[in-house]
């Protein structure tokens, strides 16, 4: 029983301290008083401290060692893991959702098409060829002789990749340079035999910095038809401070990517590569300057000897929009990119 | 006394004697700790019979905590002795109200301390223990009060007691003795929560 031996224990302990009081009252009145008083007396005077000092802080420290220790552990952790939480949303996140390429990824369309003919009937399932992963962006010519630019996010980890006139005319297209820092890709579609060299492409490349303000218009295809847009130069730098492109309030879309982007007088002075989500109007074309550096660093082997001479000269001049986008658009292609 | 006077005692020879409680060993630790204690108490508002209450409630606090066994020594056993000394006195002095002109720090903060304050709270628990079980014991009445402290605290045998008191047989006693622990249960246990 557990109350009874708590009992007999409180019993017993009781007892014990009676018998202590008892003994200690016996040795008490044993001893003599008046040698303890002179020793008192002695102390007093002397003024000494009894014992030695350990001092109040070291016996904080003693004291408190555990709380100490679990405090600086906790501060650690929370400070790495802040750190690291920094650092991943950084990197990750913002690059994500902040900034999105403007390639149209058909592959998700294509699951959830793929579902509903699944569910309309199981029986056909077999019959349906599933697409691979398919990447729809914007393309066009740089020389008459079939070399295209478009960006590198768009080609990148292809296995093939078409161009598809807006007559709907389809090249197989040959990935001849892909620069990573400045997103860009250079295409070529020389090799298909049914391609027809024309003699002149009708607008021109200007390296030169354009100005803010200067009105700007775009070709691509956010859709399988060829779409239109417009807007202006917002800025000289692009996302980040990004000097390699221009800021443009432009209305793009996914599939907009790799686009061109042309001045009033018919100038190629940027490629369409990307907008910033968060931020209203805020779309991103590289600069055309860049366009003519990643082209000089194109080796020589690669352009089988060929020098890709860029035009300088629109021929768009004073025409009016109409007319330039209707000579335009011939030269603007859609971009697939087919991967495994 | 004149002989345990000649022998060298360290601080764990007193912890020993004071456990198996050998007289020698109070005393020894009355001639040697006494004075300091007797100071503290004289130079604060005290007087001897003060210092004298005061030193034998230390002892008991650290004869109780030797006899639990979880007694570990990690100062010097005069430290150890002056810090709880100083604490109780504190304690006393507030209770009886002269403490509010004394800061806990005025009282020869200069002294060196070690914390002692665990041990205090369970001498604290023991003490209201003990003062219960003192009330108990008194409700409880004669003869069981008698018998329990004869068996209990003195220690006798079953057979002292029956013929101390009486009884035809040992059993009985031993009944009469449950019995009498029984009530005593009742009545300590009746408003003492531990």
């Amino acid at each position: 029983m557990d109350e009874e031996k708590k009992i007999a224990d409180a019993l017993e302990n009781y007892g014990r301290r009676v018998v202590f009081k008892e003994k200690i009252e016996r040795v008490q009145a044993s001893v003599d008083m008046e040698a303890m008083r002179e020793q008192a007396q002695l102390l007093a005077l002397e003024g000494i401290t009894p014992v030695r000092s350990i001092g109040r802080v070291r016996q904080l420290w003693q004291t408190y060692r555990p709380t100490f220790a679990v405090a600086a552990a906790v501060a650690i952790v929370t400070t790495f893991a802040t750190l690291f939480m920094v650092r991943y949303y950084r990197n990750s996140n913002q690059q994500q959702e902040q900034y999105s390429m403007l390639r149209r990824d058909v592959q998700a369309i294509k699951k959830s098409q793929n579902r509903i003919l699944d569910g309309l009937s199981v029986r056909r399932k077999s019959l349906i060829t599933v697409n691979p992963g398919q990447i729809v962006g914007s393309s066009f010519l740089l020389t008459p002789d079939g070399y295209l630019v478009t960006n590198n996010h768009i080609v990148q980890g292809a296995d093939s990749v078409y161009v598809q006139s807006q007559s709907g005319e389809v090249f197989k297209a040959r990935v001849v340079y892909t620069n990573r820092g400045y997103d860009l890709a250079i295409l070529n579609i020389a090799d298909d035999s049914t391609f027809r060299p024309g003699k002149t492409v009708p607008y021109g490349f200007d390296p030169r910095p354009s100005d803010l303000g200067e009105r700007v218009f775009t070709l691509g295809y956010p859709r399988d038809e060829i779409v239109y847009g417009e807007g202006y130069l917002s800025s000289g730098t692009g996302y980040r401070n990004d000097s390699t492109s221009y800021q443009v309030a432009i209305s793009v879309n996914p599939g907009n990517s790799g686009g061109p982007l042309l001045d009033e007088k018919g100038n190629v002075i940027g490629i369409i590569s990307g907008k910033q989500v968060s931020t209203e109007g805020a779309s991103f074309a590289i600069k055309t300057d860049y366009l003519y550096r990643a082209i000089e660093s194109i080796p020589n082997d690669s352009l089988k000897g060929q020098p890709l001479k860029l035009s300088r000269r629109s021929t768009l001049n004073r025409l009016p929009r109409t007319q330039q986008v209707k000579r335009v658009q011939q030269n603007v292609f859609m971009v697939k990119v087919f991967k495994h | 006394m004149r002989d345990t006077i000649r022998l060298h005692w360290t601080d764990n020879d007193l912890l020993g004697g004071l456990a198996s409680g050998s007289d020698a060993a109070l005393t020894q630790l009355y001639n040697r700790h006494f004075p300091m204690v007797l100071h503290l108490i004289l130079s604060n508002n005290g007087s001897e019979d003060d210092a004298k209450d005061i030193f034998q409630e230390a002892l008991v606090v650290l004869y109780e905590h030797v006899q639990a066994g979880t007694f570990v020594l990690n100062a010097q056993l005069k430290t150890y002795l002056y810090s709880v000394s100083r604490r109780l006195w504190l304690k006393q002095l507030a209770r009886k109200g002269r403490y509010s002109t004394l800061g806990p720090d005025d009282l020869m903060e200069s002294d060196a301390l070690v914390a002692v304050d665990n041990d205090l709270i369970e001498h604290e628990r023991r003490d209201s223990q003990f003062d219960h079980m003192a009330t108990s014991l008194g409700k409880i009445g004669e003869p069981c009060r008698t018998l329990l402290e004869d068996f209990y605290i003195r220690h006798l045998s079953m057979q002292d007691i029956t013929e101390k008191f009486g009884y035809t047989n040992a059993d009985n006693a031993k009944t009469q003795k449950y019995k009498c622990l029984m009530r005593l249960k009742r009545l300590f246990f009746s408003d003492y929560q531990e």
